[in-house]
């Protein structure tokens, strides 16, 4: 109880009538569970800007954050695109970094030990070049009780079909769910790609073969041109347009697909801030990802915890579900 | 690592299109390393987009303390030059000390540095790291090389500091006509050097590599990529190993200083 000099109590004086700040107020209630995982507040890092946590150590306190996302892993170690893999667009960036990552192995050996001492839960975001490649890698992560589950990115090449995204059909993308589900009891998140026509149709196909949640957006492919040599700027040509610049299409798209699905939705795209990550609950989504926002500022994540808590704390909202999914239309 | 509001000390012009400012920083600098680098953005700037890449050109010391860091910068660009339009007491972000600096062994007695254009920006740091590793300036032979005279920076420094120098431009301007490599490379003939440190353009950084395996002389460059975090975390930074095998290295963590003979310049 906040008492001032005078010994007072100003609680009970009614003091938000003077002006004063409340100092009594409850703390907000942040937790959210998305779909069997209970996460302390409702922001994870997205998958590929945080590499595997360890890079921020000495920048954030990793046991605040709601979840962390590693970067996408695959059964072997993957080289990625040549470079320049990265370019800066107008509020954004493309990169095509083309996956690069240890693989399996080298993940569990060299990664994981650090990974498990943060006191937040650990999502594998994991991709396959073929649907037996994602069955494969999730069973496998499947024994690892250190992790709390698996993000599964669809926005990859589908080699063995002629390199459309899985994520690009709901055909493809509900066979990969499906044989992902069938490889592993653990909470499965699904990222899904904005490259399509009808996304709501997308997210209710990985709903229907057993998604646990659905996040979304993964990036929205882009290029840029360098007009003097009249060449592409990203050695692939072509790249995922990621940062703020996306933000309204992931908005858009996290609200339709909250609308059309029962499982918990998890936004990703462009949050930079606490009122950008506020944006997203009000639209459905249950929790969100901080992707680009932490090459621009490392303590992205905190700034945006701490902001929707005092956002709460300023409205005298108790618990964080009472504004999520709460647009006015 | 840090991670700060850094105030403007100053932020001086050294020539037509080049800068050098002042930042008040973390202490933790003290323990900073030629060659490493920092990342800066403007606070609440939605373009420049993404933080850029400055290499430590100078630690400032105020009574033993370290007080600050000092970058050399050349405006190329939107982000350069929106720095060049701040003044002393504004206020930038800024994240550093990162990646791996120029690696020094007791046994390194003959030095020689090459530098061009704002490649001299990591180089003079390292001169004055080498002074305090008990170096003789006398053995340390500093080659500078800019497109004119313009493009010329710190020779004084390095004078003052009693190392020989170099000078070479393009147009003649100032010392030498030629490539900074030329007399890089006479000099070497003569009397060969222990270590090669390096930074500059690509065209150079090859040219100096090329001489450097000729004459089997170790040598450590420092190279520049385009990045978006600098701390290992995007894996945008990408460079191809010499043998085009295995991995890429990352300028950011890998680097940005390497053994000349990893690299495929
Ligand atoms: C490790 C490292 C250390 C560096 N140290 C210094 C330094 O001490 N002083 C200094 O002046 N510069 C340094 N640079 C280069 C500096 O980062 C770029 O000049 C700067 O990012 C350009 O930003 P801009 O917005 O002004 O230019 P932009 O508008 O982004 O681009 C203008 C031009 O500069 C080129 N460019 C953009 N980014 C880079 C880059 N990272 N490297 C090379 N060229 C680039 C572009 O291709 C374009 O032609 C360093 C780069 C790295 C990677
Ligand atoms: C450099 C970079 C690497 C990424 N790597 C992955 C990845 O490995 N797997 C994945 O599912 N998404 C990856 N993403 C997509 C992000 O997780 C996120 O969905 C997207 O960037 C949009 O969010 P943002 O605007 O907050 O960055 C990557 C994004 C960037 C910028
Ligand atoms: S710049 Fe991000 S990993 Fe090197």
């Amino acid at each position: 109880m906040f008492r001032d000099g005078l010994g007072t109590d100003k609680s009970r004086l009614g003091i938000k009538l003077y002006g004063f700040i409340d100092m009594n107020k409850k703390k907000s209630h942040m937790r959210v569970n998305i779909g069997g995982i209970t996460l302390k507040n409702p922001v994870l890092t997205a998958s590929g800007t945080f590499g595997y946590a360890s890079e921020f150590e000495k920048l954030i306190d990793l046991n605040r954050l709601g979840g962390i996302i590693v970067k996408g892993l695959s059964l072997e170690a993957s080289r990625g695109n040549p470079p320049p893999r990265i370019v800066e667009t107008p509020c954004g960036m493309l990169n095509a970094i083309g996956l690069e990552n240890v693989g399996l192995e080298a993940f569990v050996k060299e990664k994981l030990p650090f990974l498990k001492m943060i006191d937040a839960p650990v999502f594998v975001n994991i991709y396959g070049k073929s649907i037996a490649d994602y069955a494969d890698l999730a069973s496998r992560l499947e024994d690892i009780e250190e992790i709390a589950g698996i993000e599964v990115n669809i926005s990859c090449p589908n080699v063995t079909c002629g390199g459309m995204a899985f994520g690009a059909y709901s055909e493809s993308a509900a066979q990969v769910v499906r044989a992902v589900r069938k490889s592993t009891t653990r909470p499965m998140m699904v990222k899904l790609s904005p490259n399509v026509t009808d996304i709501t149709e997308i997210a209710r196909s990985v709903e229907g073969e057993g998604a646990d949640s659905i996040s979304l957006i993964n990036t929205i492919t882009g290029m840029a041109i360098d007009i003097e040599t009249r060449r592409p700027k990203l050695a692939n040509i072509t790249g995922g347009l990621s940062g703020p610049a996306i933000r309204p299409v992931a908005l858009r798209m996290v609200w339709q697909v909250a609308q059309v699905v029962n499982v918990p939705v998890i936004g990703v795209g462009g949050i930079m801030t606490a009122e950008d990550a506020l944006e997203f609950l009000i639209a459905g989504a249950v929790a969100v990802q901080v992707g680009t926002a932490n090459f621009i500022n490392p303590h992205a994540t905190i700034d945006i915890i701490e902001g929707i808590e005092a956002f709460l704390e300023e409205r005298n909202i108790v618990d964080l579900s009472d504004i999520i999914g709460t647009l006015n239309v | 690592m840090y991670q700060e509001k850094a105030k403007i000390l100053w932020n001086n012009q050294a020539g037509n299109e080049y800068y050098r400012i002042g930042l008040t920083c973390h202490k933790g600098y003290s323990g900073a390393k030629p060659g490493q680098f920092i990342m800066l953005h403007f606070p609440g700037r939605m373009a420049p987009f993404l933080p850029r890449p400055f290499s430590i050109h100078r630690i400032i010391k105020t009574g033993g303390r370290t007080a600050g860091i000092e970058l050399l910068y050349k405006v190329v660009g939107k982000g350069t030059k929106m720095l060049s339009g701040h003044c002393k007491g504004d206020v930038v972000n800024i994240l550093g000390p990162l990646g791996n600096g120029f690696i020094f062994s007791n046994h390194y007695k003959r030095i020689f540095i090459v530098a061009g254009g704002i490649g001299v920006a990591p180089m003079l740091f390292l001169a004055s790291y080498l002074k305090t590793k008990g170096t003789n300036s006398s053995e340390c032979m500093v080659f500078l090389g800019g497109r004119s005279k313009d493009d010329l920076l710190c020779s004084d420094d390095f004078l003052r500091m009693g190392m020989k120098i170099h000078i070479t431009t393009d147009d003649g301007s100032a010392g030498d006509q030629c490539f900074v490599t030329h007399p890089l490379e006479t000099a070497l003939e003569r009397d060969r050097p222990d270590i090669i440190y390096a930074c500059g353009p690509l065209e150079m950084l090859k040219c100096v590599a090329g001489i450097s395996e000729k004459h089997t002389v170790p040598c450590q460059v420092s190279i520049e990529t385009v990045m978006a975090c600098g701390m290992g975390a995007c894996l945008g930074c990408a460079v191809e190993r010499k043998e085009a095998s295995g991995n890429y290295m990352h300028v950011c963590f890998d680097g940005p200083v390497f053994d000349v003979r990893c690299l495929e310049l």
